[in-house]
This record gives structure tokens, C-alpha cells and sequence, in this order.
């Protein structure tokens, strides 16, 4: 049963709390029964002992009334006999033989003057005589040939012989065994019973805690307007739901208030951009010749590059706040990257430099679209602003277990290593870049918001590598594994 | 061709007017939602830019309630907000297309020409485009020039049958991104241009008009006389 038990399901609060809690409850049975136990022994013991005392009384009465003649041995034996036959918490089925009760009379002389019994009277005595037993406290003798001890009881008679009734502990510790064995299987079973009923109420507690945290991180960076799951019950899960709901209620209302912001600042600073635009553009068109179109041409330019850093920091500042706003659709990263390397091969190797996509089929994500493009085209102008001509960019995307796996390598220059540990954040860049420092960062700033993880490193010898993970749409079915790798 | 602009902006408005008019458009312009309705429910438009914030009602639930009164004419709809949600968010709500501000006058034009184009769509597609003396067949994926054929590559294909579609017009860097490769980004380098350089290389032979023009600061047209 054990070994189908997944690991997950052993390293479940759930399966703990039922353990710990199985553990102390099997602790506390324990302890309850071996004072249980004890009790038990000890009455037993004290009914075996007053019998014991009350048979030798009677014993030793018979034995002084009775005259010593030959008849003598045959009549004590009798009632000795008689008594055997009274003995406590016998087996029934041994009704026939005896010899769980012996009766010995040992003479002033410390001869053997009568034996009734099993085994050999001589044997017994010996034993007896070892141990200097105090009248009237029965004690435990052990005779050899016999496993279990004998209970004896002495009493001396007028003629100053002892006498001694033993009774074998042999039922007593039947009884015993019998209460034991009764123990461990109604204890087991209870504990067993105790172990299902507890995981499965705790499972059944933490499974809507689980609910919590699966709706919780659903929730995660962009969709803030689901809650999660609450319950019609007042305890301390239906608690946790509600704080929690309420905690989400004011990171919505800031996060509304933060896109209010940078909606109102976009809005400020794209409409005069629109005029000033068009009105270059008409001037544009009204300008015929060069020289005076030139400065013209070169201020759209400028204001293309403003606007786009206009874009970039809104949603670098937005990305950092984890408030990107995402549309999500199935995207397929291999087409995606097949599309963009389509796009920026000329250029790069116009510059003298080869790119190629390793790749091995389709790979899932669900991802805002127009969000990745950007991100992919920020990676590739940021590689073909910085590489040096003869270099090589090699494009690696990996279907990972949950997750895509996307590694850029080069071969040029590397990071420069003052900047590498910050080089996902704004306005960083190496010495000779002019760009602004947001390529980068908008490229960390997008993984951030789907979730994924982007790291920049120095390869050994040279170079640069950049590993962007992301979650993929589903986890999907193993697929071929021969790779197929385009060379473009 | 009639053309309501709903734009509060005065100074967008003034220059969106005179250069639609330079197009050929004629233009009535109104710089409220009310005065917007107003003259959507008058007189006939052929076609509607609007923008998203205006002073007394939103763009979006001004064209519902212009869609509610009647109004059939696309909607190009201008947007200055950040998120993509509200553009799927117009789209859906029955505006045509979307433009982010800033734009090129260019791409608003072309914008404009689409959606008239989709509006009275014969549905009777050509399967030869012809642009002077340069012929594609749409089928075959093939191109010619002057009787000559030219080897292109799919994506060149599909680059010079863009231009040729929008010949005489200009097309920009954007626009090109948008409808060859699928993705509205704006890259920092000049990929697109390299792109242009090399399709102009096998079009544009020795000793033949050039047929694709660079407009600086504007964007490229394939000249069609």
C-alpha cells in the first residue's frame, strides 16, 4: 500500500499531521494498557495467592486431623486432588490431566513425605528449599523440567512438617497473553481506523487551502479581478480566503490606480508626439528638395525613437510593478523565433555575422503576443547592435518538462562584466552601447510578467549567453526526439 | 468619399483634416461625442476616425451607440492608451481597426484604404497583379520584370506582392512589419530596410527604372507610372 503512496501525497501536511498524529494517539494506547496490564497482573496474582493461602489452610487442617496411618497418604492426596481441580482461570480442555497443582509435604527432617503432582516431587523440594520461603507469602518457585514458575504457598502443620501447595502460573500467563494479543489487534485496528479518519478530514481541510493557493497564483501578475474560492463555513480556511480576497481587492485598486497613471502619462505626452508629427510630416511633403527635408526626415526619426522609449519605460515601469497588462493567446515559440530570424537575417548577416535556430518542433506558450514579439525583437537588436562582424548567434529553444527554454549564445565580445550583474535593470549598458539601457530590461520586464526567469551570463572564453524560461501553454505529450535543425 | 473625424485634440484635428482633404477625403470634423453623434445621425459617412478620449464620452461607447443609431460605416479608431486590451477591446466592439498614436499620416491613409477595400469587397480575387512592367502570379508565387524572371525567395515574394498591391502609395517601416511579418514592433536597427535593399537589388536590375523609391523620414512606394 505504501510504496504506491506518490511522493507528493507522503509530503503532504495532510499525510504529517495523520502520522504525528497516529503516532501520539499509538503512544498514549500504549500507555494506557501496559498500566491496564499491570492492574490485570496484579489482581490475578492477588486471587491466585489468596486461593493459594486458603488451600493450604485447608490443606494443612486436613493434614494435622488426619491420623498418620497408611491411610494417611491416600486421603491427603485426595484432597489435594479435589483442590487441583478448583483451580482459578484453568483451561477447560485440561480438565483430565493436573499438573498445574502440586502438593508436597516435607517432613521435620526436610525428607519428602508426600508428593502429589506431576514431574518429580524431589526436584521440587530442592527448588523450594533453594529460594527459604517465608510461610504465608506465596512466592514464585521455578522447578526445572517445568517453562513456567509454580506459585507456592506454605503452612506448617502441628507436627512441625511444612507442607506447600504450588500452582503453575502457566494459565495465569494464558490470560495474560490472551488480553495482550487482544490488545495489539483491536489497537491496531483502531489506530489504523484513526490514521484514514485523520488524513482524510485533514486532506479534506488542506484540499480547500489548496484551492486557495491554485486560484491564488492563478491570479498571479496580470488577471486581478478573479478572487479565490470562498466557503459558506466560518473557520479558519474560509478566513484565509476572505483576507486574502480582501488583500487582492487593494492590490487591484493600486494597480488601477498605477495604470490610471501611466495611461493619463502615455495619453499627455502621445498626443502632442502625434501633432508634432504630422506637422513634420506635411512639412515633409511641402519640402521638395533635399537639403531642406534632410533635418526634417532626421527629427521624425528622433521623435520615433522618443516615442518608442515612451513605450519601453511605461511598460518597464509597469513590468517592475508586476502590472503589465496581458492579453494571452497560444503562441508557438518555434514559429515565432522562425518568423523574427526570417526578419533579422539580412541585416545581421549584411554585418558579417551567421545566426542560426536549433529547435525541435513546436513550442507552446501562452503569452501575450504582441508583448513577446517586441521582447524577441528587443533580444535581436540588442545582438546586432553589440556583435562584432565574423561572429556567430546560435538560438537554442528547448521543450523543457513545464517549461520553454530559449538560450541565446555568442561569440563575441561577452557582457561587460561591471554591468552583467545589472544588466536587466534600466538605463544599464556597457561602455560603447548607445542605446538607452531598456532593450534589457524590457526583455526581463516581459519574462517577469508570464511568469518566466531570464539570465545573463559570460560564457567561458567569449562570448554572451542570455536563458529566458517560460511556462509552457500545457504540459504536452512527449514528442519526437530527433531534432531538426534548421540552418538559415 | 465622406469622412467624420471625431478628434478633441485641435491641433490633431487641424492637420489630420487638411492632410486627409490633400487626400481627397471630404471632411467633417467634430471635437465632442455629442456633435460626433449628431453629425454621424445627419448625413451619410463613408467612413469614421475616432478617438478613444474624448472630453464627454469614451470613443469605444461612442461608436456603440452610433452602431445602435444605424450607423454602418467602418471605424478607424486612434487610440493614445498603453494597453492591448483596450484595442481588442475596440475591435470587438465594432471598430474596424486600430492606430496607436503616434502614427505616420501614411499608415492612417492606408489604414483608411483598407478598410473602404474591405467594405465593398468584390470577393473576386485576381490571381495576376501587374505593375507596369513587372508581373506576379499569385498562384505560381512567381515574379517578373520585363519578360525576365526574377528569383525571390517566399518572403520576397510576399514583400514585393505587398507592394505591389499598395503600388503608387507609400507604405512605411510599420506597416510593412504589420502586414509581411505579422508583428507590430518597431525595431531599433534596420532590418526592414535591409530587406528593401536586397528585394530592390533583384527588381531593380542594371539599366532599368528603378521602380521602388525610398521617402525618407516616411517610409517606400513602388512606383506605378
Amino acid at each position: 500500500m505504501f510504496s504506491k503512496i506518490d511522493n507528493s501525497r507522503v509530503h503532504s501536511a495532510a499525510w504529517r499531521i495523520s502520522l504525528w498524529a497516529t503516532l501520539a494517539f499509538a503512544f498514549g494506547t500504549t500507555i494506557v494498557f501496559i498500566f491496564l496490564h499491570r492492574f490485570v497482573a496484579e489482581d490475578i496474582q492477588r486471587r491466585s495467592d489468596a486461593w493459594l493461602s486458603g488451600e493450604v489452610e485447608t490443606l494443612g487442617d486436613v493434614a494435622e486431623r488426619t491420623p498418620k496411618d497408611a491411610l494417611y497418604e491416600r486421603v491427603v492426596g485426595e484432597v489435594a486432588e479435589l483442590a487441583s481441580k478448583e483451580v482459578p482461570n484453568k483451561a477447560r480442555d485440561e480438565a483430565g490431566t493436573n499438573d498445574s497443582v502440586f502438593f508436597l509435604q516435607e517432613g521435620t527432617d526436610g525428607s519428602l513425605k508426600l508428593w502429589v503432582g506431576s514431574g518429580d516431587g524431589q526436584e521440587t523440594l530442592n527448588a523450594i528449599r533453594k529460594k527459604r520461603m517465608v510461610p504465608d507469602q506465596p512466592t514464585d518457585i521455578n522447578v526445572s523440567g517445568f517453562s513456567v514458575p509454580f506459585r507456592v504457598a506454605s503452612d506448617r502443620v502441628d507436627d512441625g512438617s511444612l507442607i506447600y501447595l504450588g500452582l503453575s502460573e502457566r494459565d495465569e500467563l494464558r490470560v495474560l497473553n490472551n488480553l495482550r494479543l487482544r490488545f495489539l489487534f483491536w489497537a491496531m485496528l483502531i489506530i489504523l481506523f484513526g490514521f484514514a479518519i485523520v488524513f482524510f478530514t485533514t486532506r479534506r481541510m488542506l484540499s480547500h487551502v489548496r484551492r486557495i493557493t491554485d486560484a491564488a497564483s492563478r491570479i498571479g501578475h496580470s488577471d486581478l479581478n478573479t478572487r479565490v474560492p470562498t466557503t459558506m463555513r466560518n473557520d479558519e480556511v474560509a478566513q484565509l480566503a476572505l483576507t486574502l480576497n480582501r488583500m487582492l481587492d487593494r492590490i487591484e485598486s493600486s494597480m488601477h490606480q498605477l495604470h490610471t497613471i501611466t495611461d493619463s502619462l502615455a495619453h499627455d505626452l502621445r498626443s502632442p508626439l502625434t501633432a508634432i508629427r504630422g506637422k513634420l510630416e506635411m512639412s515633409l511633403s511641402a519640402a521638395a528638395d533635399g537639403d531642406r527635408s534632410e533635418p526634417i526626415v532626421s527629427a521624425i526619426d528622433e521623435l520615433d525613437r522618443l516615442t518608442d522609449f515612451l513605450n519601453k519605460s511605461l511598460d518597464v515601469a509597469e513590468a517592475k510593478a508586476d502590472a503589465l497588462r496581458l492579453t494571452r493567446s497560444e503562441i508557438d515559440l518555434n514559429e515565432l523565433l522562425s518568423i523574427m530570424i526570417d526578419l533579422y537575417e539580412p541585416s545581421m548577416s549584411e554585418k558579417g555575422f551567421e545566426v542560426r535556430l536549433l529547435s525541435q518542433g513546436p513550442v507552446k506558450i501562452f503569452a501575450d503576443a504582441a508583448l513577446v514579439h517586441r521582447m524577441v525583437a528587443n533580444l535581436l537588436d540588442n545582438e546586432l547592435k553589440h556583435l562584432p562582424s565574423g561572429s556567430r548567434l546560435t538560438i537554442e529553444l528547448r521543450d523543457e518538462e513545464k517549461t520553454a527554454s530559449l538560450v541565446l549564445e555568442d561569440n563575441g565580445p561577452g557582457f561587460d562584466p561591471d554591468v552583467l550583474q545589472h544588466i536587466f535593470e534600466r538605463r544599464v549598458k556597457g561602455r560603447d552601447s548607445n542605446g538607452h539601457g531598456l532593450g534589457l530590461a524590457f526583455v526581463d520586464a516581459v519574462v517577469r510578467a508570464h511568469g518566466g526567469t531570464v539570465a545573463a551570463s559570460n560564457r567561458e572564453g567569449s562570448g554572451a549567453r542570455i536563458t529566458i524560461t517560460l511556462p509552457l501553454a500545457s504540459e504536452q505529450g512527449s514528442r519526437s526526439l530527433v531534432a531538426t535543425t534548421s540552418f538559415i | 468619399m465622406r469622412l467624420l473625424l471625431v478628434e478633441d485634440e485641435l491641433d490633431i484635428q487641424s492637420f489630420l483634416k487638411r492632410s486627409l482633404e490633400e487626400a481627397g477625403y471630404e471632411v467633417e470634423a467634430a471635437a465632442d461625442g455629442k456633435t460626433a453623434q449628431r453629425l454621424a445621425i445627419e448625413g451619410p459617412f463613408d467612413i469614421l476616425i475616432v478617438d478613444l478620449g474624448l472630453p464627454d464620452i469614451d470613443g469605444i461607447s461612442l461608436i456603440l451607440r452610433l452602431r445602435q443609431s444605424g450607423v454602418r460605416a467602418p471605424v478607424l479608431i486612434l487610440s493614445a492608451r498603453r494597453s492591448v486590451d483596450d484595442r481588442v477591446h475596440g475591435l470587438e466592439q465594432g471598430g474596424d481597426d486600430y492606430l496607436t498614436k503616434p502614427f505616420a499620416l501614411a499608415e492612417l491613409l492606408a489604414r483608411l484604404r483598407n478598410l473602404l477595400k474591405r467594405n465593398t469587397s468584390s470577393g473576386n480575387e485576381a490571381t495576376r497583379l501587374r505593375v507596369l512592367d513587372l508581373e506576379l502570379d499569385l498562384l505560381r508565387r512567381e515574379a517578373s520584370r520585363g519578360g525576365q524572371m526574377l528569383q525571390l525567395t517566399p518572403q520576397e515574394f510576399v514583400l514585393l506582392e505587398y507592394f505591389c498591391r499598395n503600388a503608387g502609395r507609400v507604405v512605411t517601416r510599420s506597416m510593412i512589419l504589420d502586414k509581411v511579418w505579422g508583428m507590430r514592433i518597431q525595431p531599433d536597427t534596420n532590418v526592414v530596410d535591409v530587406h528593401i535593399y536586397r528585394l530592390r537589388g533583384k527588381v531593380d536590375g542594371k539599366g532599368q527604372v528603378p521602380l521602388i523609391r525610398t521617402l525618407r523620414g516616411v517610409g517606400y512606394v513602388l512606383k506605378d507610372r
